[in-house]
């Protein structure tokens, strides 16, 4: 079968998995959906394994495949087709995608066990795979746009999939509304570009640019910006990323999909895909690194003061697309995508974890009622501990050899890119000290009676369940996941899902280590060949001593999350009242929310309700509608008032019109 | 297979209804209308894609004193339009037909009536026939809501016939003034027929009022800011079927108006209030969609929405790009799909509710109607014009054409589209999700609801997948339609060349403007 | 005589009065007949007779006159050495009034009219009335145009005070008596300044002089004359009810019988109309740059009034006779252009009118004898349910009447206005429109009370507060200010109608209800298919001669 084939199959797999199980949700019982479910995307892994290997049968220069089946959208001179791209960065992502929603989906089965939602939950997961794998596939900018939105509205169906909690449907309606304005940016973007190309397909729009465009073009620009703003919506970069946070509403599977492993790096692929337009036009990709650079900052930072446990790794999601958005616009593709990938299994990984811990807590996510799960749950704590050593990048774990991958890079472009290699490192202190802070705060310290209670050998159990987010009480028939919890320690699949996350977490390192072996970077080279950034492999020995830095600033952040939660449990109060406004500041999350609130949310509302109120009532209804009206009305008045019913006014009137008419024609006549 | 039977049998159809028993007469006319929705597809069957002239012509004199043809033909322009309407019309009659109203005969004689009309007018070629249902096609309106409306139908109603007949009557006298004028100027007997006006182009000045008056009746019927002054009472106090067919169907005659009648026989003065009209499309967009944010009434929702669609479509239209004009016409069928369905679906939920439209007595209608729940999503989805749908590419073409021709505006425009996420969701989650409204009793839909709802979210399912459909029929006419308004613009190759031809030509006509001395 | 005065000589040879063409003076003559043998038959002793034979009779003669009428189309010829001119123009409009005139014989075929002014006067009044109109539209000689003016008028004051016993009728034909005799006054005047100015009373020769005067420097200078035209158009104005001049007409129609009212509102409007084309198309187009531009603007003003008086108005009559009005001035438009088109459009929007009127009033007649209301416009709340035949009628009169495609009155708009741009005069066809935008304000509110409202459940209680002290100052016609029209609506006519009435259905008048749905039916089919009453106006436009 042709490469293409393969690439099709692992599009629809999840395709007729969604309509199998939202076609039957009545006929199915117990797990059937969740076996089901997981099921099609583990074959679609296999499919994806099953391309990657036809791929790798052509040569390195002909691995970049279209397939079109149909003419899509295709008029006047738009050649929209229903047409798929597999190239190895395609691939790759594919890769990714498949592989870590099929563990997800095994975690789920598990965890959403009683949740009366179960068969939709299914669906809706198998349609995020479904649109996620159409966003990385499309070969023209249509059906990218069409991805891109699917995954968007996938996402929000899945926040909001507790649709019972008014927060998670305002966090689904604030997730959405955002992707949308990342949508708009992206169709701009194209017309900016479909301007000059004439074309919205991709491999002609590559090979096309070059040609059509100078380097720095305005309309070019002005395009490439435009793309970056659909990226920075859906990759939550500052300053679109504040529907994020919000999202972990949403079921902690998913937030692991797709809130940490693979729709939020979406931003990331995109940048990566359109490297040709952004390397002919700097000045949009500069924007991209700087944005990239400040969210890195700026989450991390929110990171240290968050007590919900899913919000603090929210966060750190952020903050490591702000890596990999900076690596993709410098240039730094390989290592970019390198880090996603490493990204997608620790955080997955972490996020199960959280996950575990937040159903042992009977849905409470707040850190400052946890403590002491250690000996409670060890396998959870085995997790989050591989899960979070990766995050801060410890040798030997993965994240270790992609972050620093980055930052390398960074400093081996030199020049105003090494700001951004500090960057880099103040990011990996902050990071190792925030994860930590977590890890400590969850797993250390005086077990709480939810965790003596575990260890008894008994799971708690709350009898009114509420909402974490402003306390509301739940309602049972669709609400937090059903009445029980379930914990990996005592759930086969989430363990098996876990266990395998934690092993790539470990060993996903060896896809690309630095002297030893480079199989990433050269698998992709396919695809950015045309590439102009100096692509030469920085020296070994400069990697390796920012390898070294690098995993002595996390060590060092990891010694003062001891220092600090551990060893003198009483200084994060005093830190925080020595620097309370500071405090205030991240706490409140740099005042985004209510910048955006204060600027664009309530004007726009105030305008709404007085057009309701004012302008249709006043002018449409009053003036334009009213006063015609009454104009007419009073004419009328006029005339049956001048209809006495006397004679003489008749008379009169009479007489009027015989002069008038007279001297009319003698006027007239002289 | 002439045109005359597809148009005419709903009517036909509708009077020996009048003679049946109240028992039988709305599956009769049910029944009516899928044949004629039948019929419909057939023509689609039977026309040829390739061609841009006029197929399935009826020419006959039927007013020879005043040179009006009775000539019926489809295009590209009317096609998917005519399909639309038979769809939209047996969908509202099956409806309708699982209902008890009182005096059935007179509802489905109106209804029936104002089939053919619609059907008509999108079929007719002829300037004064057009004008004549155009016109007509109002009065059933004004008898089904002012009999079977609910609320203050009377004023409502009343206001609904005067407002848009304001438009109508001096459209009457511009149409007039067109056929008289082109014959004056070109010393051609008179005729209304469209295919001989394109050749008789009036004067600059006589097609300055000229437009204004039928973009007056156009903006009225469609309607756009501000000329919406009848909508929220008509579109609240309408029967459902009524209503469904209203916002479907007859806002898209105006629309369609524009692309048959304005852009081809007034292309001077198309490009002259270009920018006007693109201002007026643009405040309606904009204004609408934050009437839609803020109204609590569902029914007002999917108003207001329509009027940012609509806005949406003459944006398009007077992008004066092939471009844009392909995508309203899409946008048109799109439209007519997405908010049909809308109506019908907030009549399920108002029968949930307690009765009640208003938002505020929603919520949590979603839990034992997941069916429902699902239909409402993708019609939703699709509302919003989400990518994917052919609602997107309608939309995708639209600010494409925008773009080239006004970038400024289509970048303005794009407000719209992001509001249009907001409002559609808004509508959904305040409506299915949150807590559980107080009147509410969630139940799963019904057949007799189901008929209104899924045939349409089957076609816009299709569509959304074959977006091709929709476009490859109408590509030659559009283009033709669009050439000499996109040639005087100056945006055509060789536009130059063929202005300065064509004024000269204008100052020609102007000359022997004045009629006899 | 003037022509015997010329020729002594050729007298002396063989005397003999001027050559008389009976048979084109046919449908005159055998109105005059009628009238009087109608007259002597009501002398008859049995009541059942006359009020069997009489109205049979009168509908036997108008029968003869149409069918003369008709046999006489395309040979247009002058008889009476030019005094009269029955051509097709002339024959078309004789149609109308004859039509008219049964339409007025069958309404009141139980009506009390009849009764208390005596069948036989009552209906050779009518008959006189249309020969005055008849003699009237074919005159081509000042003389016999007053002379038609004042047969028609005379006939007609007297029928508005037929129902003699109620003031309303009375005092309706007295108005009428003074305000008519105004007119004519005015128009005598103007007839005379004519012919002094152009010494003769031949409309040729007056033609031949406008036009004369009209040829040096395009205007006419001669203030006699001038004066003379405006003062006829004055006349002119009052029997048509062009504004400023219409005040008598709703307190007229509403205060005479309906019958009558129905056969004014149509016959007469037309006569006025038919007299405009005759003498300004024919006589005095030579000024028409002059006379034009004033009757545009008469027109313009009587859209205007008519339409804004009707608004408001609750009784059915009052609220005609204001459309009327409005009416009037869309027709008098057809005048102003001065073409064979204009003159076409006119005549077709008259023949539209007829019918859509006739209709109207037809229902108001049923209304009236059934409902306890007389003409108020609540006697038709929930006639929708209870007589769709009569509800359909009216619905569709009132479409009619503003001008909604698929009825007569949709075509003649149509034509009126392709009339008035051809002639360069488009604004005053927005004038029409726009009028016909208010009037939807009155019309539509007729079809929403037949159809969306229901049935009074209760009858009206009949409030005394019409009975009138003779010093009193108020007319017993208050103005048209609705609260007076409010206290009017119940107590008139009341002697019939009630309770009691509402059991008598439409069945005990088959002949109103047959009128109305001919009528109605009739005005949806030329709505469609106009293309025989084109056929019929296309000859009176060819009548005249020497036009565009």
């Amino acid at each position: 079968m042709a490469t293409t084939t393969f690439a099709w199959i692992v599009l629809l797999c999840p395709l007729v998995g969604t309509i199998l199980i939202g076609g039957s949700f009545k006929v199915l019982k117990g797990r059937t959906a969740g076996v089901i479910g997981t099921a099609v995307i583990g074959l679609a892994f296999a499919f994806a394994i099953a391309t990657l290997i036809s791929l790798l049968g052509h040569g390195p220069q002909q691995r970049e495949l279209t397939s079109s089946v149909w003419d899509y959208a295709r008029t006047l001179n738009i050649d929209a087709r229903m047409s798929i791209l597999v190239d190895p960065l395609s691939v790759f992502m594919m890769l990714v995608v498949t592989g870590v929603s099929m563990l997800i989906h095994l975690y789920s089965v598990a965890y959403m066990a009683s949740d009366r939602g179960y068969t939709r939950f299914f669906a809706y997961l198998n349609f995020f795979v479904f649109s996620m794998l159409l966003l990385v596939l499309a070969a023209n900018f249509i059906l990218l746009i069409a991805g891109w939105a699917f995954v968007g509205a996938a996402s929000y169906m899945l926040i909001s999939f507790w649709y019972r909690r008014t927060t998670a449907t305002k966090a689904g309606l604030k997730a959405f509304v955002i992707n949308v304005v990342g949508d708009v940016g992206l169709v701009l973007g194209t017309f900016f570009i479909f301007g000059h190309t004439g074309t919205v397909d991709f491999v002609k729009t590559f090979h096309t640019v070059p040609h059509v465009f100078v380097r720095d073009s305005p309309d070019l620009v002005a395009g490439a910006m435009f793309l970056l703003v659909g990226a920075f919506a859906k990759s939550a970069q500052v300053p679109l990323h504040t529907w994020l946070p919000d999202a972990m509403e949403g079921p902690t599977p998913v937030s692991a999909l797709i809130h940490a492993a693979t729709m939020v790096t979406a931003g990331v692929y995109i940048i990566a895909r359109m490297h040709v337009i952004f390397e002919l036009a700097p000045a949009a990709a500069d924007v991209g690194a700087i944005i990239g650079g400040a969210t890195l900052l700026i989450a991390a930072s929110i990171g240290l003061v968050v007590t919900d446990l899913k919000r603090v790794i929210a966060y750190s999601t952020m903050s490591q697309i702000g890596y990999m958005v900076m690596a993709v616009s410098v240039g730094a593709y390989s290592a970019g995508l390198y880090h996603l990938m490493t990204h997608a299994f620790f955080k997955a990984l972490l996020f199960m974890a959280a996950g575990s811990v937040i159903s042992a807590m009977g849905g409470v996510q707040s850190l400052d009622r946890m403590g002491g799960f250690r000996k409670a749950m060890p396998f959870t704590f085995g997790a989050f501990l591989i899960g979070g050593l990766a995050l801060c990048g410890l040798p030997p774990f993965s994240g270790w050899l992609s972050k620093d991958d980055i930052i390398g890079f960074l400093d081996h472009r030199g020049g105003g890119f090494l700001i951004l290699g500090v960057v880099g490192y103040v990011g990996t202190l902050m990071t190792a000290i925030y994860t930590f802070r977590m890890i400590f705060r969850t797993f250390f310290g005086e077990p709480v009676p939810e965790a003596r209670e575990l260890q008894e050998g008994h799971l708690h159990h709350v009898d009114v369940p509420v909402n974490p987010a402003n306390g509301e009480v739940e309602e049972l028939d669709v609400g937090f996941p059903g009445p029980e919890h379930h914990i990996a320690e005592r759930a086969m699949p989430m363990k098996v899902a876990m266990s395998g996350l934690a092993l790539l977490a470990i060993v996903g390192g060896v896809a690309q280590v630095p002297g030893v072996d480079h199989a990433l970077s050269s698998f992709l080279d396919t695809t950015f060949a045309d590439s102009t950034i100096i692509r030469d492999e920085h020296s070994t020995s400069a990697a390796w001593i920012g390898l070294i830095i690098g995993a002595a600033i996390a060590l060092a952040g990891i010694g003062i999350a001891y220092r600090v939660w551990v060893v003198a449990p009483g200084t994060s109060a005093k830190l925080i009242e020595r620097f309370a406004p500071i405090h205030k500041f991240l706490i409140n999350k740099w005042y985004f929310d209510e910048a955006i609130d204060f600027l664009i949310v309530r004007p726009t509302l105030w305008f709404g309700r007085f057009g309701n109120t004012a302008i249709e009532r006043v002018l449409v209804a009053g003036v334009i509608t009213g006063g015609t009206v009454s104009i007419v009305r009073a004419c009328g008045a006029l005339v049956r008032r001048a209809q006495t019913g006397f004679l003489r006014y008749y008379a009169a009137a009479v007489l009027a019109g015989i002069t008038l008419t007279a001297l009319y024609f003698l006027i007239t006549s002289s | 297979m002439s045109l005359s039977i597809l148009i005419w049998l709903p009517l036909v159809v509708a009077l020996v209804g009048t003679a049946l028993p109240r028992a039988w007469v709305g599956r009769w006319n049910a029944l009516g209308a899928v044949v004629t929705l039948g019929i419909a597809i057939s023509f689609l069957a039977r026309f040829s894609t390739g061609r841009a002239g006029l197929q399935f012509v009826t020419d006959k004199v039927w007013i020879s004193e005043l040179g009006i043809h009775y000539k019926l033909g489809l295009d590209g322009l009317n096609v998917l339009l005519v399909v639309l309407t038979a769809l939209l019309f047996s969908v509202s009659f099956a409806w309708s037909a699982r209902r008890e109203w009182d005096r059935p005969q007179l509802f489905y004689f109106h209804l029936g009536l104002a089939e053919s009309a619609v059907l008509g007018a999108f079929c007719a070629q002829d300037l004064a026939l057009f004008v004549t249902l155009f016109d007509l096609m109002l009065i059933p309106f004004y008898f089904l809501t002012g009999m079977w409306g609910s609320g203050d139908r009377v004023r409502a109603t009343t206001k609904l016939v005067i407002y848009t007949l304001v438009g109508s009557f001096l459209m009457l006298v511009a149409a007039i003034a067109t056929g008289v004028l082109a014959s004056d100027q070109h010393g051609t007997p008179l005729t209304f027929v469209f295919s001989a006006l394109r050749a008789l182009p009036l004067s600059h000045t006589s097609q300055e009022w000229i437009f204004l008056c039928f973009a007056l009746a156009f903006l009225v019927k469609m309607p756009l800011v501000p000329f919406h002054g009848w909508l929220p009472d008509a579109y609240k106090s309408m029967p459902t079927p009524a209503v469904a067919v209203f916002s479907g169907v007859l806002s898209k005659v105006a629309a369609y108006g524009f692309l048959r009648v304005v852009l081809t026989l007034f292309p001077y003065a198309s490009v002259h209030y270009q920018t006007l009209i693109l201002l007026i499309s643009l405040v309606s967009i904009i204004y609408a969609t934050a009437l839609a944010f803020t109204t609590n009434d569902t029914r007002l929702v999917v108003a207001y929405s329509s009027v940012a669609q609509l806005g949406f479509i003459t944006l398009g239209i007077f992008s004066l790009r092939p471009t844009g004009s392909q995508g309203a016409l899409l946008q048109m069928v799109n439209h007519g799909l997405v908010t049909a369905p809308l109506f019908f679906i907030v009549a399920a939920l108002a029968s949930r509710a307690g009765g009640s439209e208003d938002l505020r007595e929603m919520g949590g209608i979603a839990f034992r109607a997941p069916m429902l729940a699902s239909l409402f999503l993708i019609v939703g989805l699709a509302t919003l014009a989400i990518p994917g749908t052919s609602n997107f590419v309608g939309e995708f073409l639209i600010l494409l054409g925008v773009f080239q021709s006004k970038l400024a505006v289509s970048v303005i425009a794009f407000l719209g589209v992001i509001g249009a996420a907001y409002y559609a969701l808004r509508l959904y989650i305040r409506s299915m999700h949150n807590r559980v409204g107080p009147s509410v009793q969630s139940r799963e839909v019904e057949p007799r609801e189901l008929i209104g709802i899924v045939p349409l979210v089957a076609v816009i399912l299709a569509l959304a997948l074959f977006p091709r459909f929709g476009l490859e029929r109408s590509e030659r006419t559009v283009q033709a339609t669009v050439a000499p308004a996109q040639l005087l613009a100056g945006s055509h190759p060789a536009a130059q060349a063929l202005r300065d031809a064509r004024l000269n030509g204008f100052f020609l006509a102007a000359s022997s403007e004045r009629g006899r001395p | 005589m003037t022509i015997v005065g010329h020729v002594p000589l050729v007298a002396s040879t063989h005397i003999k009065g001027p050559h008389i063409d009976w048979l084109a003076l046919s449908p005159i003559v055998v109105l005059t007949i009628g009238a009087l043998v109608v007259l002597l038959v009501g002398l008859l002793g049995s009541s059942a007779a006359r009020r069997r034979v009489v109205p049979a009779l009168t509908l036997l003669t108008l029968g003869l006159s149409i069918g003369f009428e008709v046999a006489r189309f395309k040979h247009d010829n002058s008889i009476i050495s030019g005094a009269l001119q029955v051509d097709d123009l002339a024959l078309v409009l004789d149609l109308i009034f004859s039509s008219a005139a049964i339409a007025a014989v069958l309404l009141s075929w139980r009506g009390r009219a009849p009764e208390e002014a005596g069948h036989g006067e009552y209906h050779s009044l009518l008959l006189f009335s249309v020969l005055g109109m008849a003699i009237l539209v074919s005159s081509t000689n000042l003389v016999t145009l007053f002379l038609g003016f004042e047969l028609l008028s005379i006939p007609l004051y007297v029928l508005c005070a037929s129902e003699a016993r109620r003031e309303g009728s009375l005092e309706s034909g007295l108005k009428y008596l003074v305000i008519g005799s105004v007119g004519s006054a005015t128009l005598a005047y103007g007839l005379a300044l004519i012919y002094g100015a152009t010494g003769s009373m031949d409309y040729t020769v007056i033609a031949a002089t406008v036009s004369k005067g009209g040829l040096l420097g395009g205007v006419l200078t001669d203030p006699m004359l001038l004066t003379g035209i405006a003062l006829v158009i004055v006349g002119f104005a009052f029997k048509a009810s062009v504004a400023p001049f219409h005040q008598w007409t709703p307190d007229v129609y509403e205060g005479a019988p309906t019958p009558i009212t129905a056969f004014m509102a149509t016959a007469t409007k037309a006569a006025a109309i038919g007299i405009f084309l005759r003498f300004f198309d024919v006589a005095a187009i030579g000024a028409q740059n002059q006379w034009a531009p004033w009757l545009a603007a008469l027109a313009a003003f009587t859209i205007i009034v008519g339409n804004v008086g009707a608004l408001g108005q609750s009784s059915l009559k009052r609220m005609l006779a204001y459309s009327g009005v409005g009416q009037a001035g869309y027709m008098l438009s057809g005048v102003v252009v001065g073409t064979q088109l204009g003159i076409q459009a006119t005549v077709f929007y008259l023949a539209a009118y007829l019918l859509i009127n006739l209709a109207a009033f037809a229902v108001i007649v049923a209304r009236q004898r059934e409902s306890a209301d007389g003409d108020d416009i609540s006697a038709l709340a929930g006639l929708g349910a209870r007589n769709p035949g009569l509800a359909w009628a009216m619905t569709i009169a009132m479409l009619a009447l503003a001008g909604i495609p698929g009825t007569v009155g949709f075509i003649g708009k149509f034509y009126l206005i392709r009339a008035l741009v051809a002639g360069s005069y488009t604004w005053l066809g927005i004038a029409i429109v726009i009028g016909s935008m208010i009037s939807l304000g009155y019309y539509l509110r007729v079809v929403a009370t037949i159809w969306m409202r229901r049935a009074p459940e209760i009858p009206v209680d009949r409030t005394p507060g019409l009975v009138l002290t003779p010093t009193g100052p108020l007319p017993a016609i208050a103005g048209g200010s609705p609260e007076a029209d409010a206290e009017l609506g119940p107590g008139f006519d009341g002697e019939h109608g009630g309770a009691d009435a509402l059991e008598a259905g439409q069945m005990a008048q088959p002949e109103v209800a047959i009128v109305a749905l001919v009528c109605a039916v009739a005005t949806v089919f030329f709505g469609i298919l106009p293309q025989p009453l084109f056929h019929l106006v296309s000859h009176a436009g060819s009548a005249i001669t020497g036009l565009f």
